[in-house]
């Protein structure tokens, strides 16, 4: 009896096993492709010389050098303000294109979804290639770094607000519109105050992201503290390095808290 | 046999869950526990498979003080004790028959059941399970496409396979409608006399304990206020329990009423 | 340019309150006046000046010109480069995949009901989240020295941060009557997670494993600036020599990369969510 029993067969099975069988392969292809290609390229020898290292450079960077103190403090504190104006800079640019990129808002389908492409056409370039961009066009320093967190922070802002703003309650702006409000008033009594607080807590979840977005762009120049990043490192200066490391991580932490705490209560 | 002596349970926040009960509940019956919501019925039907843990007291299934099981015996333990929750509990990314199986896992080695290599027996028993829930129709369906009443009833499926000598159910109609709350209780009902399965029951219907039970046990506070077969039953003795009238939401309604079950 | 709509927007901003009590409108104004001072003090601690900028686009733009057009024949020494910019974000993603399956479980207080397991572990993921990529890339390269390995722990280490947040969140959210099912027949902890948890948070976590796999390709730019591998390398030496018309080349090399890229994660993401 036991034997002979089949559970009744699955519905189109063969057509998802094609399926499951395809996605397998082309996986498996890629990690083969990826793996073989790495391990290749990795040079071993790097194993015999480990302890070593090891032995020379964590002690020191666990004995920070405060003394090199103002120093870091000061380009930490340049990135956060590169952080702070790139992020404003997103949130207000942000906005319209919010609206551009929501369905509710735009009434031709064809101009809303242009709208999306183009914040989703933002969110794809890397920030360096940006930086690289305002570092050549407007010279090294901050100030091309704080443009390139402006533009890369508002295509995401502006994806969220979109989403926030298709998500609100429309009956109150059919109330307005019945009242014969026009349409600066309708945005400014209906939807604004129902969008705020959330616009205020992305944007303030993009700012803890563009601070560590910030410590990259000094890499290519555009401020921050990256470019000493790399210079402590080349010199092999690790108790500098350590300091650094220890900045950056309890600075992040701070915002961090400070921000999810504030995000906590607006919304 | 399931006997509790003395046993009470206080939670964490200082709620005394269950005062001093002492029952008997014997082989094949089935039991009825109404009072209501927050009267401990929840907290009595999950100390019998330690969904929670009674703070003292001793708690005997078949002959064994389960209040010490741990781990193994106590994984043991719930493998003989099927449970059917009010929300049914399936998981609703997951197929009918997946979910079905899912009441062999105690009897299963971890390993089998990640590669999903359970026995011809196993895989016979569940579909088996399914025929007698009238639900055979529906094996590869996942779980959230099912109205409610056939979830339930792919819940009874689940907790059959598990071959328990005891059925806990968890106030199983309190999401249902009154006619698919029938159907669920007549099955339930049906497994307990033709496979002679202890089954306890949470209910705040008393129509429906009336109809369905062979013993009524009441709770209030914590505490047992009444036991005893259900012909010793009477309105007077629900609003004893309840310590208040009667009200109509103490009552399913009947099998005629139409509310059909929404697919 | 910007001044003018700043204060418009400030402006506005008291009309919306003006139904709202006083304080409230106080309020508002107070932090709108702190907002904008910081950001003013920011401008000027950075030396930015958008009027200079304006005033002059066209240097800006002339020295844009200057990228123009991309040295095309560049393209054949960057793919390489490339190629091992995707081998690297492909190896680091699927560790990162792999390690944040315990640790995010160990994390999530929906299994672990001991709160000092759950809260270290939530501890080391948000320690490991607050290092930016370039932290990770220079500390490893600095110990393992040059080469793309310390590149593959630097991104396993910064994808795995934030795997495990977003995967633990979405397990501390699934349906915990589904677990308890399984529990009550007997399920021991392995079949619990597996029947319990795995059905209910697998598309999130496919979806979540493609971002961030498109994460480390973009993140593995930086890696060549620090000497950990990939396609940043041959920028940074481009910019040194300030060979502008390559790196473009360049730049256009990777950005089609990362859209042909995040094309095909977001069509197969859309087959299994």
């Amino acid at each position: 009896m036991a034997n002979d029993f089949r559970l009744p067969p699955k519905p189109n099975r063969t057509r998802k096993r094609v399926r499951n069988i395809i996605i397998a392969l082309v996986l498996a292809v890629i990690y083969f492709w990826a793996f073989s290609g790495v391990i290749k390229k990795i040079d071993w020898s790097f194993f015999g010389e480990m302890g070593e290292k090891f032995g020379k450079v964590i002690p020191r960077l666990f004995d920070p050098a405060w003394e090199e103190f103002e120093k870091v403090f000061d380009l930490i504190l340049e990135t956060i303000f590169i952080a702070y104006g790139g992020t404003l800079i997103a949130a207000v640019l942000a906005v319209p294109f919010g609206f551009w990129a929501a369905r509710n808002m735009v009434k031709s389908p064809i101009w809303n979804t242009l709208g999306k492409w183009f914040l989703i056409l933002d969110r794809t370039f890397p920030e360096l290639i940006l930086a690289i961009l305002f570092v050549i066009s407007v010279g090294p320093g901050a100030f091309a770094g704080m443009l390139t967190i402006g533009l890369t922070a508002f295509g995401m802002l502006g994806k969220l607000y979109a989403e926030v703003i298709e998500s609100i309650d429309m009956k109150v702006v059919e109330a307005m519109e019945a009242n014969g409000a026009n349409k600066i008033q309708i945005l400014f009594y209906a939807i604004f105050p129902q969008v705020l607080p959330e616009f205020l807590s992305f944007a303030l979840y993009r700012f803890e992201i563009d601070i560590r977005a910030s410590t990259v762009l000094g890499l290519v120049g555009a401020g921050g503290i990256g470019t000493l990043i790399v210079i402590t490192a080349a010199n092999r200066n690790w108790e500098q390095l350590g300091l650094i490391i220890i900045s950056i991580v309890v600075v992040v932490m701070i915002i961090d808290f400070i921000s999810s705490k504030i995000r906590k209560r607006l919304v | 046999m399931i006997t509790f002596k003395d046993v009470s349970l206080v939670y964490p926040n200082g709620t005394q869950g269950l005062k001093d009960i002492n029952v008997t509940i014997n082989k094949g019956e089935f039991v009825v526990i109404v009072g209501l919501s927050g009267a401990g019925k929840s907290t009595f039907i999950r100390s019998i498979n330690r969904m929670v843990t009674p703070t003292s007291g001793q708690l005997l299934v078949e002959d064994e003080d389960i209040l010490k099981l741990e781990g193994k015996s106590l994984r043991k333990l719930r493998t003989k004790v099927g449970m059917i929750f009010q929300n049914y509990n399936l998981v609703n990314r997951s197929s009918v028959i997946k979910n079905t199986i899912s009441g062999r896992l105690g009897h299963t080695g971890t390993l089998r059941s990640i590669f999903n290599l359970y026995s011809k027996e196993d895989k016979m028993k569940a579909y088996d399970n399914l025929k007698r829930v009238n639900m055979e129709e529906k094996v590869y369906s996942r779980a959230d496409e099912l109205s409610g009443g056939q979830q339930q009833r792919v819940s009874i499926a689940r907790v059959l396979t598990q071959d328990p000598s005891i059925i806990l159910a968890d106030e199983p109609v309190a999401s249902l409608d009154p006619p698919t709350s029938h159907q669920v209780m007549s099955y339930l009902r049906r497994v307990n006399k033709e496979d002679n399965i202890t089954t306890i029951v949470n209910l705040h219907f008393i129509d429906m304990a009336m109809e369905y039970a062979d013993r009524i046990i009441g709770m209030r506070d914590g505490e047992i206020v009444f036991d005893g077969p259900v012909s010793e039953v009477s309105d007077k003795t629900f609003e004893q329990i309840y310590n208040r009238p009667i009200r109509d939401e103490d009552l399913r309604g009947s099998e005629e009423n139409e509310t059909s079950e929404q697919e | 340019m910007k001044l003018p709509n700043k204060n418009k927007t400030s402006e506005n901003e008291s009309k919306i309150y003006s139904v709202y009590p006083k304080k409230v409108k106080f309020q508002i104004s107070i932090i709108f006046a702190i907002v904008l001072f910081w950001y003013f003090y920011s401008l000027r601690a950075t030396d930015a000046d958008f009027l200079e900028l304006f005033g002059d686009l066209d240097v800006v733009f002339g020295k844009l010109i200057e990228m123009f057009p991309p040295d095309w024949s560049y393209i054949e020494s960057a793919i390489d480069p490339l190629i091992e910019t995707i081998q690297i974000a492909v190896v680091a993603s699927t560790f990162a995949i792999l390690i944040c399956i315990p640790m995010s479980l160990l994390s999530a207080n929906t299994i672990v009901k001991n709160k000092f397991i759950y809260q270290t572990f939530r501890n080391i993921m948000n320690l490991l989240r607050t290092m930016p990529d370039i932290l990770l890339a220079t500390i490893f390269v600095s110990l393992f020295g040059v080469g793309i390995f310390p590149g593959i722990l630097a991104l396993t280490v910064f994808s795995l941060g934030l795997l495990a947040k977003l995967l633990s969140e979405t397990i501390e959210t699934i349906d915990t009557r589904q677990l308890e099912a399984i529990r009550s027949t007997g399920g021991n902890i392995i079949q619990v997670i597996w029947y319990g948890v795995v059905p209910q948070v697998l598309p999130s976590f496919i979806s979540y494993g493609l971002y961030v796999f498109e994460l480390n390709v973009r993140a593995s730019l930086v890696l060549g600036f620090v000497g950990a591998g990939g396609i940043g390398s041959i920028i940074d030496t481009q910019l040194n020599f300030m060979q502008y018309q390559k790196v473009m080349a360049v730049l256009v090399l990777l950005l089609v990369a990362v859209i042909i890229i995040e094309t095909l994660s977001n069509m197969l993401r859309r087959r299994v969510v």
